[in-house]
Order: structure tokens, then sequence, then C-alpha cells
């Protein structure tokens, strides 16, 4: 019995709660904090609100920042939102990284209509149909799923204009089963394949992240299939062992380009990631084409002592300092006036591009709309393209397997 | 008579099915026996203490999980290779298994088996979320060159490396086979598994058995984790979904029989791949899997209804 | 004399459950909801466990639920409402085709059996793009009564006391009699003629329909599913754990373990932002080490012992 007290004790335990009130100005995000890309996220907007409180805050008022773990689940993502407007009283609302989620928490956004600056959700066929076009509060930084397509239809074009060496006719799609992979698939189906410019084929996998992380069947299809480009849209565990087996199994495609979210940590170093091409928003050979970046990234390195291994972090601490300016220019906090403000957005990001919001198919205020097209040379992520902040010149084509 | 004579049908149908697919689609065989050498050698540990035991242990994908980030930190910092670390890193993941044993599994032993299952359950929240703090959600692998060693046949070019897990799975089955037969500990496990009670009877100490077998259990998989790293990313999640994929083979071949999981395996990785070689069915590969299940399964009620 | 004073007790807390709107926020509700989803869904798994049964497929039919559900609003055009009671028929109806094959299992492999089929409705559903989406999801154009928080509110608490009326009225009819003698000695059951199938049948096809229900309000309330959403293994485990940590074999100990879980998860998440699952691991470990018989276990037994002690009775009640 006294054991079982010691048990219940363990409720009591007193931990720090969150600095509450005072005269700020509040943010609530959510992100999902146990993974990677949700916790950098967090840890760069609150890396963020203290640059901007340390350079005299907002309005004359500090900027508080209240995190909420969402857990990758909709109904916890929800719930978030829930305490955050209604217990927290926040003014404004940030985060997000996952479609599930983002889907969950649409109906709690649409009951308050409170301004969201978010920095996930790509599925377009779900998020963005949900979210609808009356939604002017909605300020989508990440790019929709067809943006994405777009953008590398638009940048393969102009790396083969520009480099003719490098020729694409047929491409490859090695696609993970779940959501992200499928919808990959599906935009690149329609974006390359419209025209008859490109002849597409492609097959799923499932991802080591899934409890798969056997590529022989994919890679099999692939190479019966001869493409000029292979791509795979998976996710970070499966960067190495598929170019483990690619090699093992001698498949050689032109361009062997990947599109996880981030990658292991040390991939870089080695042997086999040279000159593997890949779709990003941001790396950290940036810095040397924007001082934003470099800003970020050495706050970033010198607060939490770890480098920021996805572009989530830049795009969550670019989320912070694009409501921050948009308070400072509206002079409120007040939705209607912050909206206006939001609207006049023109940050030069740490992601090497300058944000503003244009309309996208459906909502009226996407952040950004291109990617960018990278390539590991040497342990070091390179730009390729856009050329105006490539940072290396592409090398082509993929190397034969010694 | 009858029955043998349903046993040489059987092997000479298996067989005749290899040979065609062998010539038709070679690499369904070649990837389904390595995908089975992988899912058996991960999954036998696991019938191991089920069928002695007597526990589900859920956190089973965990403890391969927590060998193979021990093996990564080994690795990383000796410049070892796996299949040396593995030895250590075996022997501290028995030493793990035992701890966890004495102190958590030990106590719930009186309890009913479904105080077992959440407290596993528990358990392996608890692993995946502290490694989860401790390294991020981010992945590693290291890369070995000779992971993509490969053989040429004609036009064919394929791995040969992954077939290291069917050599594992043999061997596990066969050392385990040895084990339990031909030494006095292994007999005294067996027959606590059999009947705990008979078993304590005439003299056997159960306890001292039970964690002697989930040591060595335990042990095993600490092997397959050091090994995992070879083949596979590591990150917190990783070994998740194998613990249902081995519950799932361990009950297909029925609790106890240990050579049954490697068949199940086999089955399951050669259908698996036979799916995924065609354009129609790729999507359908992972239904096969649960699909069979539940044939072996019903179909043995059936029969033992019958019998 | 005793039947009374529970009745009132029930009644009392039911209606305070029923009035929580008028005086709760919007964030404690939601909360409320996720809490009572894992309460239905543990009072429905521990229902069939009373026979013996350990069910692993409870996501499945919570899943098939949801879909029933969404996809009959969107592609039948059925109203919201009405598509709740659909998704539980639906349910039951698929549990009582499969019953006929799978409940003459037992033990460990009646429990992979349900967790196998779980997934094979998962790959069905993720495999058929056109009519279900596919891996990326489907999403109803609008919430159930426009996403009104009182109203979400009382839908998911009316799911719930359908959920606890069924597992009190097991507990006193003649079903609690058959499950119990089933659960404790199959064979002598079946000598004392009982027609073991025939409860084991009834049960599931009630608790698989009112799991599919708790999926369809859950759908119906967030306006959208995906497989992994639907399908989430959690759904599954965590009934598990909250019927053990409240107390197997009755109705109110899964009510106080998903009080217990639920309510120590959201806290813990707001404590602790990065790290509360291991916390929530370690309660997990530590309330089946001392507590193996779950708070209403420890309740119970405690006030035994207080009763022989004499004086002291109900010091330790909470």
């Amino acid at each position: 019995m006294k054991k079982a007290l010691a048990v219940i004790a363990i409720f009591a335990l007193a931990v720090p709660a969150f600095a509450q009130s005072g005269d700020t100005i509040k943010l609530g995000g959510t992100w999902p904090l146990a993974d990677i890309t949700g916790k950098q996220g967090s840890m760069a907007a609150q890396l963020a609100v203290e640059e901007i409180n340390a350079a005299g805050g907002v309005l004359g008022k500090k900027l508080e920042l209240i995190v909420i773990d969402d857990e990758l689940k909709a109904d916890k993502g929800a719930a978030a939102f829930e305490k955050l407007i209604t217990v927290d009283n926040v003014d404004v609302l940030v985060g997000g990284m996952a479609s599930g989620v983002a889907l969950g928490q649409v109906p709690v956004l649409k009951k308050y209509g409170k301004v969201y600056v978010t920095t996930g959700a790509a599925a377009s066929s779900t998020v963005e149909k949900a979210i609808g076009a009356d939604s002017d509060w909605y300020f989508h930084l990440h790019p929709w799923d067809y943006n994405q397509g777009a953008s590398y239809a638009q940048g393969w074009d102009e790396i083969q204009k520009k480099y003719p060496s490098i020729k694409i006719k047929k491409i490859f799609l090695a696609y993970e089963e779940g959501a992200f992979g499928k919808s990959s698939f599906d935009q690149t189906k329609v974006l390359f394949g419209a025209d008859k410019r490109y002849v597409i084929d492609g097959a799923p996998f499932k991802s080591a992240a899934q409890g798969g992380g056997d590529y022989g069947a994919v890679l099999e299809a692939a190479k019966t299939f001869k493409p000029d480009l292979f791509l795979w849209a998976g996710w970070d565990a499966d960067a190495l062992p598929m170019l483990e087996q690619a090699k093992a199994m001698k498949f050689n495609p032109g361009i062997y380009l990947g599109a996880p979210p981030g990658w292991p940590i040390g991939f870089g170093t080695s042997k086999l990631s040279d000159n593997v091409m890949f779709y990003g928003m941001w790396a950290p050979s940036i810095n040397e084409i924007s001082p934003a970046s470099k800003k970020f990234y050495t706050g970033f390195v010198k607060k939490y002592k770890e480098e920021p291994a996805t572009y989530f972090a830049p795009l969550s601490y670019s989320a912070i300092y694009i409501i921050a300016d948009a308070i400072k220019l509206a002079g409120t906090v007040e939705t209607n006036a912050l909206i206006k403000a939001l609207e006049a957005t023109k940050y030069a990001s740490p992601l090497g591009q300058t944000i503003t919001f244009t309309p996208a198919n459906i909502i009226k205020h996407q952040g950004i709309k291109n990617q960018k097209i990278l390539q590991w040379q040497n342990g070091r992520q390179e730009v390729i393209w856009p050329f105006e902040s490539a940072t290396a010149k592409p090398v082509y084509p993929f190397p034969k397997w010694k | 008579m009858a029955k043998k004579r349903n046993a040489t049908i059987l092997v000479a149908v298996i067989t005749v099915a290899a040979v065609v697919i062998l010539f038709w689609r070679p690499t369904v065989l070649i990837y389904g026996l390595q995908a089975a050498g992988l899912y058996a050698s991960i999954a036998i540990p696991m019938g191991l203490i089920l069928g002695i035991v007597h526990i589900v242990n859920l956190a089973h994908g965990e403890f391969m999980m927590l060998a193979a980030y021990a093996t990564f930190m080994v690795c990383q910092a000796f410049g070892l290779d796996p299949f040396v670390a593995m030895v250590p890193v075996a022997l501290v993941t028995a030493a793990f298994g035992f701890m966890i044993y004495k102190l958590t599994i030990r106590q719930a032993l009186k309890s009913p088996e479904l105080n077992q299952l959440i407290l596993t359950f528990g358990i392996s929240i608890a692993i995946t979320q502290l490694i989860n703090l401790s390294f991020t959600s981010q992945t590693r692998k290291m890369s070995f060159d000779y992971v993509s060693a490969s053989v040429d046949i004609g036009e064919l070019s394929f791995g040969i490396y992954n077939f290291v897990f069917v050599v594992i799975a043999i061997l596990m089955v066969i050392g385990l086979r040895l084990y339990l037969t031909k030494t006095i500990s292994g007999k005294a496990a067996l027959a606590v598994g059999q009947n705990p009670k008979g078993a304590s009877i005439v003299g056997i100490d159960v306890d001292k058995t039970y964690g002697f077998v989930f040591a060595l259990a335990s042990g095993m998989i600490g092997m397959m984790g050091a090994l995992f790293i070879t083949r596979s990313s590591i990150f917190p999640g990783v070994g998740g979904p194998f613990t249902m994929k081995s519950f799932c083979l361990i009950a297909m071949a029925g609790v106890g029989n240990i050579p049954g999981i490697l068949g199940a395996s086999v089955l399951l990785g050669i259908s698996e791949n036979f799916l995924k070689a065609f354009r129609g069915t790729r999507g359908w590969a992972d239904i096969v899997f649960f699909v069979l299940i539940i044939t072996v399964i019903l179909g043995r009620s059936i029969k033992g209804k019958k019998a | 004399m005793k039947f009374k004073t529970s009745y009132l007790v029930a009644a009392v807390v039911a209606a305070i459950m029923i009035a929580f709107p008028t005086f709760l926020g919007a964030y404690p509700l939601n909360v409320a909801r996720s809490v009572m989803t894992y309460m239905a869904l543990a009072i429905t798994w521990d229902m069939l466990l009373r026979s013996g049964q350990i069910s692993f497929g409870i996501a499945g039919l919570f899943g098939l639920g949801s879909y029933a559900s969404i996809l009959a609003v969107l592609r039948g055009g059925m109203d919201p409402l009405l598509s709740i009671v659909f998704a539980t028929v639906f349910s039951g109806a698929m549990a009582y085709a499969l019953g006929f094959a799978i409940l003459r299992l037992r033990a460990m492999y009646f429990s992979i059996t349900t967790l196998a089929l779980m997934e094979i409705f998962r790959i069905v559903i993720h495999n058929m793009h056109d009519f279900s989406g596919g891996p990326e999801g489907v999403v109803l154009p609008t919430v159930i009564f426009g996403g009104n928080a009182s109203a979400l509110y009382w839908l998911c608490l009316g799911g719930l006391f359908i959920t606890i009326g069924a597992s009190w009225f097991f507990e006193k009819s003649k079903m609690h009699l058959a499950l119990t003698a089933i659960r404790n000695d199959e064979t002598s059951a079946r000598s004392n003629g009982v027609n073991i199938f025939k409860y084991l049948l009834i049960t599931f096809v009630v608790t698989s329909a009112m799991q599919g229900m708790m999926g369809a309000i859950q759908v119906q309330s967030y306006g959208f599913t995906a497989p992994d959403t639907a399908f989430d293994a959690n759904f599954t485990l965590l009934p598990l754990a909250i019927a053990l940590l409240g107390g197997i074999h009755s109705t109110v100990g899964p009510m106080a373990g998903a009080v217990l879980l639920g309510v120590a998860a959201e806290w813990l998440k707001l404590k602790i932002p990065y790290g509360h699952l291991i916390v929530y691991g370690i309660i997990i470990i530590l309330v089946i080490l001392f507590m193996p018989q779950g708070i209403v276990g420890m309740i119970r037994r405690a006030g035994r012992a207080a009763g022989r002690a004499g004086k002291q009775t109900g010091a330790n009640h909470e």
C-alpha cells in the first residue's frame, strides 16, 4: 500500500512550469517534440524569440513562446491549440510539421480564426482542401506538394539548358508507400509527364522508418527501366542502405537523386554519398550566400551545441521573424490588422530567399513556393539550383560504382 | 503411410515451385531468402523466451535497438567492426536482459499473463523514449564496403551480404537445438518450458532457469542488434515493427517450435518478394504476411479439431 | 440497499459529466473527448476479456468504423449522424462474419489473428486509392455540428454511455455468468450446457460494433482520417494498458484507468515538453509492478484490510 502511494506520488513531481503572463506578446506553437524536425524547429523558434527580445522586443514588449508537443497525433495537436487559444490566450499561432496533425487541427483553427503562420503540411489534396479559400488567417510557409513538383520541373529544365551534357528523358521514382511518397509520385507524374517530354515510371517500397528497408525489388524495377534520373522519395533511414543495395546490384543511373526531409548523421562522410543529388530547402552551405542563414546557423550552434539537421529549424526561425515584423508593422496583434501586415511580408530568410505571401491553388497566403536542387560534393551539401543561390556546379553523371 | 506420402508430395511441390521461380524470377528467391534470414534471426530469440518463460516480450525490438546503439557507439569510439563488437555487445545485452528480468518481469511472473504483456509494453516505451531524448530521432548509419558485396550471373547482379542473416538464423536454430537437447541446463530449460510446476517438483530451479533463458535470448538479440547496424540505419523506433513481425512468425510456427520459425520466415519472405516482383501486386506485398498467418492458424485449429 | 446507492452514485456522476460543458472550457472538453474515447475502447476490450479472449484488434475495428462512417458521408452522401449508426452496424456485421472463423481460436492464436485482421483492413484501405483516398486519407467538407465544442463532447459522451450501459448490462445479466464460466473452465462450462460459441459471438459482435462506433464518432469530430491515424497501434495497446491499470473484469476499472492515464499523459506533456513519454512508460511499469490488481483491485483490497482493521474505514479511498 505504501509502495502504491509512492507510485501515485510520482504525479506530484515538482517540475518547473512555463513562465506565465506579464506584459508580453504571446506566441503559441505546436511541433512534434519527440521528432528531430519538431524538436529543432521549436528550438530554433525559441532562438528567434530570444534574439528579438535581446534587440528590444516588439512594440516595447517582450515576445513569449509557449510550445506544446503535438506528439504527431491529430487529437493531441487539436487539444494543444485549444489550450493555447483558450487557456494561454496567445496572440498568434505558429509551428506544425506533419500533414496528419494539421488535418486534426483544422476544425479548431477554423472555429477561432486566429492568425496562424505554419511551418508544416505539404499535402494539398487534404490539408489545403480542408483549410479552404476563405481562411485568410492561414499563412502557409512550407511549399505544397504541387509547388515542389513544379519547382523541380522548372529546375531540371533550366539545368538541362545551362549544361547541355545533362540530358534527361526517363525518370524513375522509388517512393515510400505512405502519404509522403504516394503524393510525391502523383505530383511527379502530373508535372513531369504532362507534355510527354519525360517518360515516368515508379514503384513503391516500404521505408525503413516503417519497418521495411528491403530495396531489392524496387531497385530491380528501376534497373529494368534504365532511367536517366532515379529519384527516391523516402526518409533519412533509407538513404545509405538504398545506396549500398544499389551498389551491390550495380544500378548506375545518370542522376541519383533523393528527397528525404533530412539526412542521417554522418551521411557526408560515407564514400557512397558523393555526387548524390537531392531536393531540399536549406543546407549549411547557404551560409556563404545568405547573411541571415549565417546568423541563424551560428546562433543555433552556439545556443544548442548541435547542428540544425533539417530545414524545419530555419523555417521555424523564419516564422517567428515574420510574425515579429508583422506585429511591428501593424502596431497591434489585432487579427485584421495583423493579416494586412503579414500580407506585406518581405523577409530575407535564412533559407536563401526572400519570403512573401502570394496565392496558391486554393489558399490566399502561400509563402515559399520553390525548392532547391542540391548535391553532396566531398561531404558538403552544395546548392546547384536555383542558379542565383548556387554554391557549386553540378557533377554529372553519377560516377560508376567501383 | 498416408501422412508420409503427403509430406513427400508437399516437398516435391515446393521444390518444383522453387525451381520454376528460380529460372523465371531469380531475384524473388534471392531477396526472399535474404528477408527470411533477417526475420528469422530476430524472431528466434523472442520465440525462445515465449517458449520457455511464456512471456510475450513487447520490448523485444527495443532490446535490439538498444544493442544497435551500443554497437554504434563502440564502433565509432574504437574503430571496431560490428562483427567484432557483437561479442561484447551480446554480453552486455545479456546482462541487461537479466537485470530487466530480475527487476521487473520476475516480480510479475505470478500475475496474469496480461500484466507481463503490459509491463513489457511500458518497458518498450521507456527505452524508446530514453534513447530518443539522448540521441534524438535523427537516424545514424555507418557504412561498410563489404555490405555491397555482389555477384554477377550473366545479366543479373545482386547483393550477397544479406545471406549472412540466413547463416545466422540457421546457426541459431542448430545451436539452440544442441543446447536444449544435449546440455543439462538446456534440458532443464525445456522441462521448465513444458511444465514449470512439474520441473520444480523434480528439483529444477525454475527462477534461475527463467533468468538464464531470458539472458541468453537477450544476448542473441543483442548480437543481432550489433549486426543490424551493418544493414540498416538506426533510430529510436527501429525495433518496434520487428516485435510484431516476430510475434506473428512465432504464432505461425506454433509456440515452442523454433525450427518452425525458420520455415515460416522462408514462406513469408518468398511470398512477399513474389508479390513485389509484379507491377500490379507490389502494393499488396504486406498483406500476404497476415493472410498467411491467419490461414496457417485457422488451418491448424481445424486440423486439431478433426484429430 | 447496496444496489440503490450504486445507482444513485452513477446517476450523480453521469449528471455531472453531462453538465461539464457548462463550466469547462474548450480545452478540457477536448482532452475529455480523448479520455472518453480510450475509456470506451478499454471497456469494450474488457467485456470480451471477461470470457478469457484477449483481442488485439481494437484498432482494426476502430479504423473500420472510422472509414465506414467517413466514406458513407463522402461517397454515399449519408447524414453524418446516421453514418455513425451505419458504422456501428457495419463493424458489428463484419465481426459477426469473422467471428464464425476466429472465435474457435484460443489464447495467443486468437490475439494474433485479430491483430493480423487489423493489418489486413489497414492494407486494404491503404491500397484502394480511388475509393478510400489511399495513404493520404480523406477529408470531410465540414465537421459534425459545425465543430461546436459542447456538441462534440456530448456526442462522444453518448458513445461512452452506450458502452458503459452495455458493459453494466453484461455484468448484471446472465451473460456475466456464462462468460465467467468460459474463462474459468471452458470444458466444465461446456459440459454444463453453456453454449460457449453463442456467448462469445454475441460479445464479440457487440464490442466490435461499439469500437466501430467510437471510430465513427472520432472521425466525424475531426473531419478527416488516414490509414495511419485510424489504425494507429495505440488504439490497441493503450486500451489494454488502461484496463489493466484500472483493474480488469469490471466496468469501473477501465474507467479509472482511462482517467488516470489520460490526465497523466496530458499533464506530463505540459510539464515536461521534451521526454514526457519516458515518465509515461515508467508509470505503466511501476503500476503493474506495485498495483498488479489495478487501482480498483487495490482500493478493494485496501477496503477489505480497513474493514478487518475495524475503525479506519475508507481512509485510503481516493
